[in-house]
């Protein structure tokens, strides 16, 4: 087998590795983010989806299309956690019996998920 | 934050009952963290720290939920159970006793659904939403009836006397047999549930013997862990009429029209006439139209009025049938509303296979109403004061005077509406308020004490209240030496000799803390 071979083959492998890998991670990562959007259409559209309060009442603070959290492209975990848990404005605070913190990592992921941003 | 636990327990002790109660549902689901406590705590309260629970436990099932009552038996450890603790004005989440463990239904999610008899089986946990959700993607053609902010629970809502728009309005009123672990652990059935496997239990409420479903209602005798409730069929036709007044004055008239179609089943919803702030206040902050502190003056009420071409009041009335009827029942309500000095009218009209309307009149939940709480900017939040009065328009108007001269005297934005029932007026008041303004805050909690003095002086109770003043509205069903409350702390007693179960829960005190019952003083 020829060096060049070796380092092709070497190199296909490693791409073959990486992309079945890579295309491993993201299926888990879309499993995720297909889950978080379901807990948060379960658990938050009700005030943030069209209609909602909290989309009302953001939508005096930001610009048209930025006040449906599912739109934003700002939104990181920590503040996510901190708004859900501390509450924010009018929004009161989640607990963990109606929001777990499993649950509130997977909405997270859904509001921060990287194919859109 | 300091961990209170209940009264007359150590942390040590407090915390031996904690780790008994993870034995019953697992750690996860024990909450006793600081930032838990916050979460159980009411955001709106005056004084969080007063309803500050000691921990929360979310079981799931029945069983888990008997095992918990039979322990917090054996530690003397006082439950406050919620169904999803969105009871916002009332108290949230938080419990009447600080320090107590916040008993969390909000897992329990069942629903069963008999749509051929349009009735709704449904665990604690089931939100407004969840039914929804549930009766759209099932493409069940019945309807809910949805309080104005909907994000609360089905169960928990028609067990505190809650409210909707439709002719299954009255929510309490469409019980029909319930599931409730009682405070020593047994479980009971209410109504043809008593029978095992009763095909009726959702059908016909009373069974046979005593009917106890009252008994559970706005009461801290058991905790409900199913419930039955009666549905609409998806009507042929939704009609309406919508009316603008312009005085505060038409109130008189208003009621005197509206009363006789309720009492004689003309007009089978609960219409509420409401003021002008209802609308403006989910729409706009007060400081778009007002800087100073003090009650808004006419001049800018008449400004808000015309931005937005509302009335003083309006009154919005739905018709639910087969179109020979809601077209009839119009004719008939435009008749009784001939030669009134009515600013504007508005029809409109509902029929199968219309888009759907996405309002509370056609039982689509909503939480939009609560942006209200915003009105002063800040940290909002809100209360209620809700007598209830003789459906008369004279008595109606006078309360309205009394209570809008007080709104004046405390500096507050009068938010007032007249539910219109079938003979009686729920005269729900909502105190908008700014947590952010202490001064504002201090005002708060006298003008509250002082409607309720006002109201009792005409013999006028309220229907429901936040946990500050259960104590204070129960001192004012008086009659026979407050016989009522002495025979609701009797049966308390006999039925939970520990305490356990929502010690306080409207003004109801078990002997054990009955030192912590509260009716002048701050809370």
């Amino acid at each position: 087998m020829s060096r060049l071979f070796r380092i092709r083959a070497a190199g296909i492998g490693a791409a073959l590795i990486l992309a079945v890998g890579g295309s491993l991670a993201s299926a888990d990562e879309r499993q995720d983010v297909e889950r978080g959007r379901e807990l948060y259409r379960e658990k938050c559209a009700m005030c943030h989806a069209a209609g909602g309060m909290g989309t009302g009442l953001l939508s005096r603070r930001y610009p048209k299309g930025q006040e449906l959290l599912e739109n934003r492209t700002d939104l990181d975990p920590a503040f996510i956690a901190t708004a859900v848990r501390g509450g924010i404005g009018n929004m009161p605070r989640i607990a963990r019996g109606e929001v777990s913190d499993a649950e509130l990592a997977l909405i997270s992921k859904y509001l921060t998920r990287r194919e859109r941003n | 934050m300091a961990l209170v636990p209940p009264p007359g327990l150590t942390v040590a002790a407090f915390e031996r009952a904690l780790r008994a109660f993870a034995s019953v549902v697992g750690d996860e689901w024990v909450f006793a963290t600081d930032e838990d406590r916050a979460t159980y705590s009411d955001h709106f309260a005056i004084d969080e720290e007063a309803h500050r629970p000691g921990a929360a436990v979310a079981p799931i099932t029945v069983e888990e939920i008997q095992a918990i009552v039979r322990l917090a038996n054996e530690h003397k450890v006082p439950l406050w159970p919620i169904s999803r603790g969105k009871n916002f004005g009332y108290g949230g989440a938080a419990p009447r006793l600080r320090g107590s463990v916040v008993l969390d239904l909000s897992r329990m999610k069942k629903i069963e659904v008999d749509v051929e008899n349009g009735t709704a089986l449904v665990e604690p946990g089931v939100g407004f939403y969840d039914l929804y959700d549930y009766i759209q993607r099932n493409k069940i053609p019945l309807w809910l009836s949805v309080p104005g902010n909907s994000w609360g629970s089905v169960c928990g809502n028609a067990l505190d006397r809650g409210v909707g728009y439709t002719t299954y309005g009255d929510h309490t009123s469409k019980i029909c047999g319930l599931e409730v672990v009682l405070p020593d652990g047994d479980l009971v059935r209410t109504g043809m549930g008593a029978m095992s496997n009763a095909p009726t239990w959702q059908l016909y409420r009373y069974g046979y013997g005593p009917a106890w479903d009252q008994m559970f209602v706005q009461s801290n005798f058991g905790i409900v862990t199913k419930l039955g409730l009666w549905m609409m069929r998806e009507p042929e036709t939704m009609v309406g009429i919508d009316m603008e007044f312009d005085k505060p004055d038409d109130l008189e008239w208003i009621v005197d029209t509206v009363a006789p179609l309720r009492r004689e089943g003309i007009l089978q919803q609960s219409p509420s006439i409401g003021s002008w702030l209802r609308g403006a206040a989910v729409l706009t902050t007060r400081a778009e139209w007002y800087d100073k502190p003090g009650a808004l003056p006419d001049s800018v009420i008449d400004a808000i009025r015309r931005k937005f071409n509302m009335g003083w009041w309006s009154l919005s009335m739905r018709f639910y049938g087969p179109e020979e009827i809601t077209e009839a029942t119009a004719k008939v309500v435009r008749r009784a509303f001939n030669g009134r000095p009515v600013l504007s009218i508005k029809d409109s009209k509902w029929k199968q296979g219309d888009p759907p309307e996405l309002s509370a009149w056609a039982g689509v939940p909503i939480t939009f109403p609560l942006q209200n709480a915003n009105w002063h900017g800040g940290r909002g939040g809100h209360i209620g004061f809700s007598p209830v009065l003789p459906a008369n328009g004279r008595l109606a108007l006078e309360q309205f005077h009394r209570t809008y001269a007080r709104y004046k005297e405390f500096g507050m934005d009068y938010h007032g509406s007249f539910a219109m029932g079938e003979r009686h007026i729920t005269n729900v008041n909502q105190v908008l308020f700014n947590k952010d303004d202490p001064e504002m805050m201090a005002r708060v909690d006298r003008f509250f004490r002082t409607l309720v003095e006002d109201a009792k002086k005409y013999g006028y109770g309220e229907y429901r209240t936040h946990l500050d003043y259960m104590d204070l509205v129960a001192w004012t069903y008086d009659f026979n030496d407050r016989a009522l409350l002495r025979l609701n702390e009797k049966v308390k007693n006999a039925l939970d000799p520990n305490g356990i179960l929502a010690p306080g829960k409207s003004g109801i005190w078990p002997a054990r803390y009955a030192e912590h019952r509260d009716v002048g003083g701050k809370a």
